[in-house]
């Protein structure tokens, strides 16, 4: 295999992504129906046509991007991270709406949107890890260590925050792992988290009074109390994505879905409901398998990493992505609330697929380093 | 390293609580399917949808004239959403009743206590869908909107419908298998016209999304269809519903009459090949005569003698043989290889002309002028008949189209006797419509068309695309053949075989034909058919009659096929204004009885009575109303003495028999005050006649 030459990294990698890739695109097909019905006469085909081209197109990018050299992403970050504050304000401005949320940025020159906070997540996490490495010496410090590093992930958040809650919520808790891998000094984490859960609360308490004092904060409201309440029939998709879950005991078979016509979100953030009606509980539990071993591949990348930013920025990026399929599989099977996470490598999802195809691509990128310091035989196992 | 080690402790921390968030997932889905799967599963059952075809309405199929021959027509299946929140309690309870009363008045299929108590019953329930009928026509459809809580429409009276097209024609049996049907549900039979436009007349079928409720009934999600169906276009056929009912008809007559088993009829323009008429009728097992089978276009059997105008027209085209040709035909038998040729009916004279072997049907005469000319070399002869296309189907639209045979000499088949027992319409098959498409084409000074059923695609009534007449040979034969050709044909209705069918008014030219069709339990059976057209001087019609196994003595074609022919003839004739020659050139000076005259206005009476031409005279010019005092069988004497110099005098006078118009101008005029009670002419008065009255009294009328 001439091709395999050319392809370097965690190999273990490669194949997750491809056979989470396929099963995408098969899961995709049979769960646009409505969506082809609502917009394109009945033509599916449309949809499977483009998402096919998102993935194959992700996935070249993926190639691209683990060739070049892990130790440049982490001068890129301060750029990414300085460039990414203006683009999320510019966004909550002047952004495309989907719902009530300004989210999407349009890319010029084309007629695909992008959503910032996809941009300013990688960009973020980079630069954490980054500074995390380079400060390690100081890491236990408050004014040399935590200051500086809890600055950009605040502002970051914080611009993330209104038009996308869970977004910036889940980027918050990746920061946060990170920082604990980092060493950052105990007494700094519980410093933060506990800001963190006193801020919920004032914001709960907010919205629960005023819920029009924030733009979203009727939605939030209503999602929070629909799931606390667990009444059914005002928490139509939950109930419609344990419907699909429960038919699929007995596994319908690829395009018998019946839920995917109820669920609003059925191509992204309730695939996983859809799969699991279609194929069943073994293919489910496959998934979070293949997610774990993802992770795993991760830790092992960053146990072999000899740089400590190469350690970092692969834990940082592998966590973030497996914790994002982490919720958004909670919230198909009602474990969480509903939040609006689609289900990474799977879901349908234009641009947002690409970002996280960069995120592999720099892994692999850092696996590649590491394989090609263990093949010169000038790193030992620790 | 400790950095390292630092770090890598927190690592496998991070990952062992990914593990378990992992698990935790599996195990909400265990939950989920297993101990709250039952009645999650039970909830799905509600909430299966589909998306449901709608069908287009599949167009329609007219006539020549626009009657409709086949149209599709919409039943409605309605129901109610009894539950929805729009019908508050007290609406139920009020309008229940008579909702029900409506409901069963208008369907009669229930009483109204029963409707009541689906309704009651479907309210307490919950159910969200009750049926109230199905099969409802458009126009109870209409009568239903009218209904109590109905009348509030779909949101606010949860009035549902939805609906199915069938397909009716509405001359029933007319032409019945030649318009044809397409079975839907794919079981049985397709065939005729549907089948063959059926790409047209289908349309595009549209989606509707639908749910399924309680049993296996599914009601819509949305108002909107999610995909509108395109409905089908029309056709126009060449068929003329009146003339098809004369066939039709004429033909069951004759079928009944001699007890034939089956029967066929076309009827054809001869310029265009337009099937103006096509009938087809079997007996049944009870006696009656349906239209199962497309025998005049699948049916491809032993012509008979009708075969002989393509043989002798061969030999006049090959040989340019005369009509004046004596043919010695001895004692009406001959032998060819031992095997008999006989007449019918034994000669006059033996010595006879080629016309007159035609106009007598000569089997004899026929297989030796073939003889004559072709028994050296026949394959000239079937060569001839190839040429003039009789061994090639027509290819018309209508699936089902018989082949015809005409076997050539190096098939294995042929013998010694092959030649002649072509010549009369043996050993050769064709089909009714391929015989009589032979026989328009001479009519048609040889040019052959091809048989038209389609004159038009039509959609909302605009013309989508028109079919052109089709020439199948602009000349299957010479001009002088032709002319030959139809001398032939009309000796035969005025000196041959179908002296019956001579009219008064026009010229029939045909040939009779009696097919000896095989033996049927013991007894022979018989074909009799007539082919020709009319009038012959300018032909316009081709005709085939074909009567297959008449049960009875006759079964000559000239006296089972001919007369009717003759039936849909004389119709066509006499309806075909343009066809026509004025009857009468002159007329009388009078009409020969007078009509009953009422009293009126004299002016307009004498107006009518010129204009039918009868005798009339008065005795007052001036007087502008005048009735009728005598009239006798031929004329009309009209006086003004009645009724106007009555009233002057001040008594009201007779009024039997006058219009409104006129009695009211008469009336009111002369100061009486008139009151009109029905229409038409005045039948009672409320003043006697001759009674006096002063003016502004008031006078009542009955008109009937």
């Amino acid at each position: 295999m001439n091709l395999l030459k050319y392809i370097k990294g965690d190999k273990v990698i490669w194949t997750v992504v491809l056979l989470l890739s396929l099963l995408s695109i098969l899961v995709v097909y049979s769960s646009v129906v409505a969506l082809a019905y609502r917009y394109k006469n009945g033509d599916t085909s449309y949809y499977l046509t483009k998402h096919i081209f998102i993935v194959s197109s992700g996935i070249c990018l993926m190639y691209l991007i683990h060739k070049i050299k892990y130790t440049y992403f982490s001068r890129i970050s301060q750029i990414a991270v300085i460039l990414a504050a203006p683009l999320l304000l510019y966004t909550l401005f002047k952004g495309v709406s989907s719902g009530d949320a300004s989210r999407w940025l349009p890319i010029p020159g084309t007629s695909l949107t992008f959503q910032t906070s996809d941009f300013a997540k990688l960009a973020l996490i980079a630069y954490v890890a980054r500074i995390l490495s380079i400060k390690q010496d100081v890491i236990k410090d408050f004014k040399q260590g935590f200051l500086p590093v809890i600055t950009p992930i605040v502002i970051i958040c914080a611009l993330i925050f209104p038009a996308n809650f869970s977004t910036a919520a889940l980027l918050f808790l990746t920061c946060l792992v990170l920082m604990f891998v980092g060493r950052m000094n105990a007494k700094h984490l519980w410093l933060l988290i506990g800001s963190g859960v006193i801020f919920i609360a004032f914001l709960v308490m907010i919205v629960w009074n005023f819920p029009d004092a924030i733009p979203r904060g009727r939605t939030w409201k209503a999602r929070i109390e629909n799931f606390s309440k667990g009444d059914s029939e005002s928490n139509f998709q939950a109930e419609q994505a344990k419907i699909a879950i429960a038919r699929g005991i007995v596994p319908q078979g690829p395009g018998n879905s019946i839920s995917r016509n109820f669920l609003p979100q059925a191509s992204s953030d309730f695939i996983f409901a859809i799969l699991i009606e279609e194929w069943g509980i073994i293919t489910a539990i496959i998934i979070i398998f293949l997610y774990v071993v993802l992770l795993f591949r991760g830790v092992r990348i960053a146990n072999n990493s000899e740089r400590t930013f190469g350690s970092l920025l692969a834990i940082g990026l592998t966590f973030s992505l497996v914790f994002q399929a982490m919720i958004n599989m909670a919230v198909a099977v009602n474990l969480f609330p509903v939040t609006g996470q689609p289900l990474p490598l799977i879901s349908m999802g234009g641009t947002s697929i690409w970002f996280t195809s960069i995120s592999l691509g720099i892994i692999l990128s850092v696996s590649r380093e590491t394989e090609v310091k263990m093949e010169g035989g000038e790193f030992a196992t620790t | 390293m400790e950095v390292k080690k630092d770090i890598l402790w927190r690592v496998y921390l991070i990952y062992f609580f990914m593990c378990l968030f992992g698990v935790a997932i599996i195990y909400k889905i265990f939950i989920i399917q297993f101990s709250e799967g039952e009645e999650l599963r039970a909830q799905a059952e509600r909430f299966s949808t589909r998306f449901f075809d709608i069908e287009a309405v599949r167009g329609n199929i007219y006539d020549a004239n626009g009657s409709l021959l086949a149209t599709s027509l919409p039943y409605f299946e309605v129901g109610m959403d009894v539950n929805t929140e729009a019908i508050s309690e007290e609406l139920f309870k009020d309008n229940v009743d008579s909702l029900s009363v409506c409901l069963s008045t208008l369907f009669k299929d229930k009483s109204y206590k029963d409707y009541r108590k689906l309704l009651v019953k479907a309210r307490r329930s919950g159910d969200r869908w009750v049926v109230l009928h199905r099969d409802v026509s458009y126009t109870d459809l209409q009568k239903m909107k009218k209904f109590p809580i109905l009348r509030r429409g779909k949101n606010r009276g949860g009035f549902v419908y939805l609906q199915t097209n069938k397909r009716e024609r509405p001359f029933q049996f007319l032409a019945a298998r030649t318009i044809g049907k397409v079975n839907e549900n794919g079981t049985g039979k397709s065939y005729g016209l549907e089948v063959a436009f059926d790409s047209v007349l289908q349309g595009k079928s549209g989606q509707r999304w639908m749910q399924k409720i309680a049993g296996n009934v599914w009601r819509p999600i949305n108002d909107d269809n999610e995909i509108d169906p395109e409905d089908g276009d029309d056709i126009v056929s060449t068929i003329d519903i009146n003339v098809q009912d004369v066939a039709e008809n004429s033909l069951m007559n004759s079928l009944k009459k001699h007890g034939a088993d089956h029967g066929c009829l076309v009827l054809m323009e001869i310029k265009t090949g337009e099937v103006k008429a096509i009938a087809n009728l079997k007996r049944t097992k009870d006696s009656t005569y349906v239209e199962n089978l497309n025998y005049a276009v699948g049916a491809a059997t032993v012509p008979g003698s009708t075969f002989k105008l393509p043989s002798l027209v061969a030999v006049m085209e090959d040989h340019n043989v005369s009509l004046d040709e004596i043919v010695d035909i001895g004692n009406g038998v001959c032998y060819y290889s031992n095997e008999r040729v006989a007449d019918s009916h034994p000669p006059v004279k033996s010595k006879i002309t080629v016309q007159e072997v035609f106009e007598l049907s000569s089997n004899v005469g026929v297989t030796k002028i073939i003889s004559r000319y072709y028994s050296k070399k026949p394959q000239q002869y079937i060569d001839r008949l190839y040429k003039m296309n009789l061994n090639e189907p027509l290819n018309i639209p209508i699936p089902g189209e018989g082949k015809p045979y005409i076997k050539d000499t190096k098939d294995k088949t042929w013998s010694k006797i092959s030649l002649q027992w072509i010549s009369y319409g043996y050993e050769t098959r064709i089909t009714p419509l391929q015989i009589l498409n032979f026989y328009a084409a001479i009519a048609n000074d040889g040019k052959m068309m091809r048989p038209m059923f389609i004159k038009e695609v039509m959609n909302r009534g605009k013309s989508v695309r028109v079919f052109k007449p089709e020439v199948i040979n602009p000349a299957i034969c010479s001009k002088a053949t032709v002319v030959k050709a139809r001398k032939m044909m009309e000796g035969v209705v005025t000196n041959g075989t179908a002296k019956s069918l001579r009219a008064a008014d026009y010229l029939i030219a045909g040939k009779t034909g009696t097919a000896q069709m095989g033996i049927v339990n013991g007894k022979m059976t018989y074909q009799a058919s007539f082919v020709g057209y009319f009038p012959a001087d300018n032909p316009k019609y081709a005709c085939i009659v074909v009567v297959s196994a008449p049960s009875g003595d006759s079964y000559y074609g000239g006296s089972v096929a001919g007369p009717v022919f003759k039936d849909v003839a004389d119709k066509v004739y006499s309806t075909s204004l343009e066809i026509h020659k004025e009857i009468n050139h002159t007329q009388p000076k009078y009409a020969l009885t007078a009509p009953k005259v009422k009293c009126g206005y004299q002016e307009e009476i004498e107006s009518v009575l010129t204009t039918l031409k009868v005798k009339n005279q008065t005795n007052d010019e001036n007087s502008e109303w005048v009735s009728a005092i005598s009239s006798d069988s031929v004329s009309v004497s009209l006086s003004s003495k009645f009724p106007e110099e009555t009233l002057k005098k001040g008594i009201v006078p007779n009024l039997f028999g006058m219009t409104a118009r006129d009695v009211l101008y008469l009336l009111e005029n002369n100061g009486m005050r008139v009151q009109l009670i029905g229409s038409g002419a005045v039948a009672s008065q409320s003043i006697t006649a001759g009674t006096p009255f002063v003016k502004g009294s008031k006078i009542v009328l009955q008109l009937i």
